[in-house]
């Protein structure tokens, strides 16, 4: 295990630093000097000459990287130069809405994603698993964007039973916060619970074609034992690996679905940032959702292969 | 068996078969497939068609605002009077040629890049790492990205698309070299002294296009998800064009005055990606379960 370890690590560390170089070439390709912008938009050339350099970017551009990178490991993220904060602040004030948000999403993406496919994997009734079919395959073709306004539609303007947008914490008032979290986190969770239970299902019936379960059937188990005990174990690894990946798909989705409910949170500062050329934001927001992104990743890969021995082969 | 006839018929030709075969009226026979294709031709033909089949020109500012539907304005109009359903069908038209242009040229690239991987271990090497670093920004993360380089657009969002389907694609062919390099007709290739940019492109390639097809359905379905999202949050095409991403944007503010004003755009979008979708399903059932 460790060995695997030590051959997977260094790779998601191999992307981070490659990705860490793009998201920083980005911020020089992009459009538009930051030193003008920050400057204002009536200042001499002298003045914007000595915003440059007090913001270190008359250096040379590996040096500015370096200067960058050093800071986001030691927690310096450096200062938004339009709301004249520093960046981690703006992130850390913001940084549980998105975290309340993902994890009620996830929440719900297993529950539905888990027990349809459950259904398609294991039950026999024809009519319940066509139905459940039907509802995957709708869940997977609605965007959150869809889903998001047809719920505002149904139970915030025809029927006024839930708020049409906003954010209340829910650890601060679990009761209004849950009301206020419920619909993006469905229209969040929806598509990846679709995905969960194509990949639940495929591996499920896998799984029953598999010698183990025969012989647990020949020697007479019940069916409710066999699925249970021993073929959702040996059927989850696998589906493991896909919720990393949902997770992951998740931190994008959700500048779409803040945006649709005015939730405040990572995504909707991304947006906001990118429109008033805020740039230091949307690069510090860019290289830590990717990071998000490869650690996710880089831990799902680790733990399937700590169930699943045969992965750490190759 | 003489070494030409192993390097024309391959072993996994029988797959593809189905399909060249006349094999179409079968694959045809399958619903899910056929439905999912009727969808798609009749929403691609209704977006290409959009200047002939429009009753309005989807700019034109009339008295009614945020009319119901009516004869005279099937889908309603909007907050400036204008016609919905010819908006929609313009809508549908942007985010038709933003996925029909995007992905075939993200696809492309991917597979050209993939195959690439075939050529030398080191450049495999770079290739999956440059494969690993795109994957890690995800769809609307890259859109974010390329609308930081080139600006907020209709050119972005097809950027986006095409730079998203880059490592779906390579990692696919990437498989294909990786699995068909030691089957029998390849090594018979190689013996009668094809070089390996021939082997790469004329027995590798074709072996390994059926998931190539399957995902490109797929791919157009998340295409549709990618433009709606990023003109949603104003990074992709902006009002006043109409795009089924921007009118849902648009439809918002209005939701209690006209519902009408959000469902047109909805069943477009849903209706097109379900059509992609089940033509990926059916082609998948008929191309990859064997």
């Amino acid at each position: 295990m460790l060995r695997y370890a030590l051959r997977r690590v260094p790779s998601a560390l191999a992307v981070l630093a490659i990705a860490s170089v793009v998201v920083f070439g980005v911020l020089h390709l992009a459009t538009g000097d930051p030193a003008v912008l920050a400057a204002g938009p009536d200042a001499s050339a002298r003045t914007v000459s000595a915003v440059r350099h007090q913001l270190g970017l008359d250096a040379p551009l590996p040096q500015q990287y370096l200067t960058w990178l050093g800071g986001v490991l030691t927690g310096d993220l450096g200062d938004s130069y339009v709301r004249g904060v520093p960046v981690a602040t703006l992130i850390g004030n913001g940084l549980g809405n998105p975290l309340e948000l993902t994890l009620g999403a996830v929440v719900l993406a297993v529950l539905l994603g888990g027990l349809a496919g459950l259904v398609l994997g294991v039950a026999r009734g024809r009519l319940l698993r066509g139905a459940t079919a039907a509802a995957t395959a709708l869940a997977f073709a609605i965007p959150p964007y869809v889903s998001g306004v047809l719920l505002v539609m149904v139970f915030a303007i025809t029927h006024r039973i839930l708020p049409a947008g906003g954010h209340v914490s829910v650890l601060a008032d679990p009761e209004i916060g849950v009301q206020y979290l419920i619909m993006p986190a469905l229209a969040l969770a929806l598509p990846a619970a679709a995905v969960l239970a194509r990949f639940l299902s495929t591996s499920i019936r896998r799984v029953f074609g598999e010698d183990y379960i025969r012989i647990g059937t020949a020697k007479g188990l019940r069916r409710r034992r066999i699925v249970l005990c021993h073929a959702l174990p040996n059927a989850l690894p696998p589906v493991l690996t896909v919720l990393g990946i949902q997770i992951g798909q998740m931190l994008g989705g959700a500048i779409v679905v803040e945006a649709i409910f005015a939730w405040p949170g990572v995504g909707q500062l991304i947006i906001d940032s990118l429109k008033s050329s805020d740039y230091f934001v949307v690069q510090n927001l860019l290289l830590i959702t990717v990071t998000v992104f490869v650690v996710l990743q880089t831990v799902t890969d680790l733990l399937h292969a700590a169930v699943d021995p045969r992965l750490r082969m190759e | 068996m003489t070494t030409t006839a192993a390097t024309e018929t391959p072993p996994t030709a029988t797959t593809a078969a189905v399909v060249r075969g006349g094999g179409w009226s079968r694959l045809l026979r399958r619903p899910v497939l056929s439905m999912g294709l009727a969808l798609v031709v009749v929403l691609v033909l209704a977006g290409v068609l959009a200047p002939l089949l429009a009753p309005a020109s989807p700019a034109r500012q009339g008295p009614l605002a945020l009319a119901h539907p009516s004869a005279a304005h099937p889908l309603g109009t909007d907050e400036y009077g204008r016609d919905l359903f010819s908006r929609v069908l313009y809508g549908l038209r942007q985010d038709v040629f933003a996925t029909l242009i995007a992905v075939p040229v993200g696809a492309l690239a991917g597979i050209l890049i993939g195959l690439a991987s075939g050529l030398a271990r080191w450049l495999d090497t770079v290739i999956q790492r440059l494969f690993d670093v795109m994957l890690s920004f995800t769809a609307l993360i890259a859109g974010v990205t390329v609308a930081m380089i080139i600006g907020s657009g209709a050119t972005a969002v097809m950027v986006t698309i095409a730079l998203v389907n880059v490592p779906l694609f390579g990692r696919l062919i990437r498989s294909s070299v990786v699995g068909e390099r030691q089957r029998d007709y390849v090594v018979a290739a190689t013996a009668i002294g094809s070089g390996r940019v021939r082997i790469l492109v004329r027995h590798i390639l074709p072996n390994g296009l059926d998931p190539l097809i399957v995902q490109f359905a797929l791919s157009m379905s998340t295409a549709v998800f990618i433009e709606g999202g990023m003109s949603y949050v104003g990074l992709g095409i902006r009002p006043p064009a109409p795009s089924l991403g921007s009118l849902l944007q648009g439809s918002m503010n209005f939701l209690a005055q006209n519902p009408w004003y959000a469902i047109g755009p909805m069943a477009a979008v849903t209706l097109l990606v379900l059509g992609f979708q089940l033509v990926a399903d059916g082609l998948t059932a008929s191309l990859l379960r064997r």
